[in-house]
């Protein structure tokens, strides 16, 4: 019994990882440009994609691939930035969020017409196929790998909002553009970073997604609205909050499928509490977690 | 004077050009048919194979004249799995004049039922939902029903169980009518006294890790799992039961779990996602499998390399499966022709109706014939068991009949 309890919390921090990883690109965004990128989906899939091309078509060890496609994902990503929402630096959120969403139809179609579109590949198998196992609880190698990667990445993501010029100037615009752009911050060049810092964590959850579900463009995209509560509860601008939220989600999934589900009547309870938990937080704390509060004088 | 006349013989003899023209274009009749599926977006995967087959079969009767003179002009228009989309597609086409219609998913074949009944024009979809013959005449099935192929894998598991009691099964299904549809069915068969235990029906989500719904069918003794989905949520339940050590190594090996699914979770796709962990899955469809050569394989691999199509496409059985709804549609045509009867929504109806007894299909694409009546509406009613081996799906046993699929009709 003790040893399912731990399996299922295991299983949990592992989804969670992932998912704070997939909620990462949001949140880097908003916190430097208040901008929700619906596009982000679309992100994490060309990232797997990108991954898969160059192990497999390319002939380029796995390893090499997963860094390169980050690399590209981040000056792509970079580049949609500077080619549609460059301009509309000081227009309306609302139209920056419509532009993302025309630009989520623009990636999807872009991708319908590689092979990506509607065929599925897995990863060659690259890790030990014998899962790491203690005490009757099993993590795969992918799934270890991929918690790693996400914690050294969100590691050097709060380093870098926090210690680096470039990560306060970001913080900077986030707070207030026109003071930013008055002390001398280059607003058009933090929001490039801030796409390109998502692409490359979109790029680095999408390889690890896809080693786990294999890569199916509709499975992929799909995990930009699936972390949509996770980016909800720990608030739109927290890394932290992305993690903290990130792993709630996992542990209270993997343990309401294993302890609700197949009893009471009750079933797919791992897909709806996310979304009920959502509703509950947006009444009682409607800035997430660790969102912060801004308080204006009136 | 001279003038003239070769001004006049110049006149004749374009004329003569244009009238010999025009005869070779209106020697043969023109047989509107149509298809609306998703090329794009979800289940495209399926679609886009599925896609390839209808206008390379269409194609191979049109150059190689089966038709004489005749020809079919198949419009195929991507719908990206939208059923409004799905219902502009077919206004359009009906708008066009077609005589056939071939449909895709299990929504909008739903939405449109009411439509075919009005238009009165015979439908297959790809959708082998059993809802979708509900009060309907002109929605006809090209293979047993997703509802039957399941019975037929709990046949199969009732028969096969080794060590005593009664097998425990649960099933592993997409949050959709096309998911749901066959649970009913199996429950009735269970009902009806088919020796196996349904434990639990869980309808997936995306998950990323199924360890607690696994941990749970194992505490529950559950032996096997009947899945009836898409591919992408088979492999990602495959490979973390292997990553736990609870995938069996054979059919009913005890203590594990055996994996089971309908025609839509398996093929080379599945193989392609879950990769090693896709061995010793077991699979039922009424197609048959270019893994395991025969005179339909050999002639849709032929028809692939003639259209140039990839090998990915030439070795999926969604291919085949849009081959064969072709088949079906062009085979109505040539024996309407053969009557003298006038090619209609009317007669291509009667003769579906009368494909059954001596007058049924058999063609080399499916494992049995196509016998269609006014009471039967589903294609095929053979179905083959197919298991991963060495990374090829290979047949096992003969192919059957699901026997509760008609004792709970």
């Amino acid at each position: 019994m003790m040893s399912y309890f731990f399996q299922l919390l295991i299983s949990g921090i592992v989804v969670g990882s992932i998912y704070a990883l997939s909620a990462l690109g949001f949140v880097l965004i908003y916190k430097s440009s208040r901008v929700l990128n619906i596009a982000h989906g679309q992100i994490i899939a060309g990232g797997a994609f990108i991954t898969y091309a160059l192990t497999v078509w390319a002939d380029i060890p796995i390893y090499i691939s997963f860094f390169l496609s980050m690399i590209i994902t981040f000056f792509l990503a970079m580049s949609v930035e500077r080619i549609f929402l460059r301009r509309l630096i000081g227009e309306p959120v609302i139209s920056v969020i419509m532009v993302t969403i025309g630009l989520m139809s623009i990636l999807d179609g872009i991708i319908y017409l590689t092979p990506f579109g509607s065929e599925n590949f897995s990863f060659p198998v690259f890790f030990p196929k014998t899962p790491i196992s203690f005490g009757g609880v099993s993590v795969s190698w992918t799934q270890l790998v991929g918690v790693i990667i996400t914690f050294l990445l969100i590691a050097a993501f709060s380093w870098f909002f926090k210690k680096s010029t470039i990560g306060i100037s970001m913080r900077a615009v986030s707070d207030d553009q026109l003071a930013a752009m008055s002390v001398g911050i280059s607003v058009p060049k933090v929001f490039g970073l801030a796409w390109a810092a998502a692409g490359l964590s979109a790029a680095a959850a999408g390889g690890i997604i896809g080693n786990i579900t294999g890569l199916n463009f509709d499975t992929l995209h799909a995990f930009g609205i699936t972390v949509f509560p996770v980016v909800i509860l720990g608030g739109l601008d927290s890394i932290i909050g992305a993690v903290a939220a990130g792993i709630i989600m996992g542990l209270i999934q993997q343990f309401a499928s294993g302890y609700l589900d197949g009893h009471f009547g009750l079933s797919g309870t791992a897909e709806v509490l996310p979304y009920i938990i959502l509703l509950v937080i947006l009444l009682f704390k409607p800035h997430g977690l660790f969102g912060i509060h801004e308080i204006e004088r009136v | 004077m001279k003038q003239n006349k070769i001004k006049f013989i110049s006149i004749m003899v374009s004329a003569a050009v244009i009238i010999s023209f025009s005869c070779s274009v209106h020697a043969g009749q023109t047989y509107k048919l149509a298809l609306s599926l998703a090329i794009t977006g979800p289940t495209s995967d399926a679609g886009n194979p599925y896609a390839k087959g209808v206008e390379d079969y269409f194609k191979y009767v049109n150059d190689n004249k089966l038709l004489g003179d005749d020809i079919i002009e198949c419009t195929i228009r991507d719908d990206q799995y939208k059923t409004d989309v799905t219902k502009r597609n077919f206004e359009e086409f009906l708008d066009n004049g077609i005589v056939f219609y071939l449909n895709y998913s299990t929504g909008s074949t739903l939405a449109l039922k009411q439509d075919f009944e009005e238009e009165k024009i015979p439908v297959i979809p790809a959708s082998f939902h059993a809802g979708n013959l509900v009060d309907s005449n002109y929605i006809f099935l090209p293979i047993a029903s997703y509802s039957a192929q399941c019975i037929g894998l709990a046949e199969y598991v009732a028969a096969h169980h080794k060590g005593g009691g009664i097998p425990k099964a649960a099933m592993f299904i997409h949050p959709s009518a096309f998911g749901r549809g066959p649970v009913e069915d199996v429950e009735k068969a269970v009902k009806a006294g088919l020796n196996m235990e349904i434990v639990e029906v869980t309808e997936h989500g995306k998950d990323l890790d199924n360890t607690a719904m696994l941990q749970r069918f194992i505490s529950k003794g559950v032996q096997y799992v009947i899945t009836q989905t898409i591919q992408s949520p088979v492999a990602t339940l495959l490979k973390d039961a292997n990553r736990l050590g609870l995938a069996a190594k054979s059919f009913g090996e005890e203590g594990k779990l055996t994996f089971l699914g309908a025609h839509y979770t398996g093929g080379n796709d599945l193989i392609a996602l879950a990769g090693p962990a896709a061995e010793n899955f077991f699979w039922t469809t009424s197609y048959t499998l270019t893994s395991e050569p025969g005179p339909g394989t050999d002639m849709q691999l032929a028809l692939a390399k003639k259209y140039g199509r990839d090998d990915k496409a030439a070795n999926s059985h969604n291919y085949t499966n849009g081959i064969m709804a072709a088949q079906v549609a062009a085979e109505c045509i040539i024996r309407a022709k053969a009557k003298g009867s006038k090619i209609t929504r009317e007669t291509l109806y009667n003769e579906l109706l009368a494909m059954n007894g001596d007058n049924a299909f058999k063609l080399d694409t499916t494992v049995g014939p196509v016998t269609y009546s006014k009471t039967d509406h589903e294609g095929v009613d053979n179905l083959q068991l197919y298991s991963v081996q060495n990374g090829v799906f290979k047949s096992v046993g003969k192919p059957f009949s699901p026997e509760y699929s008609k004792k709970i009709k």
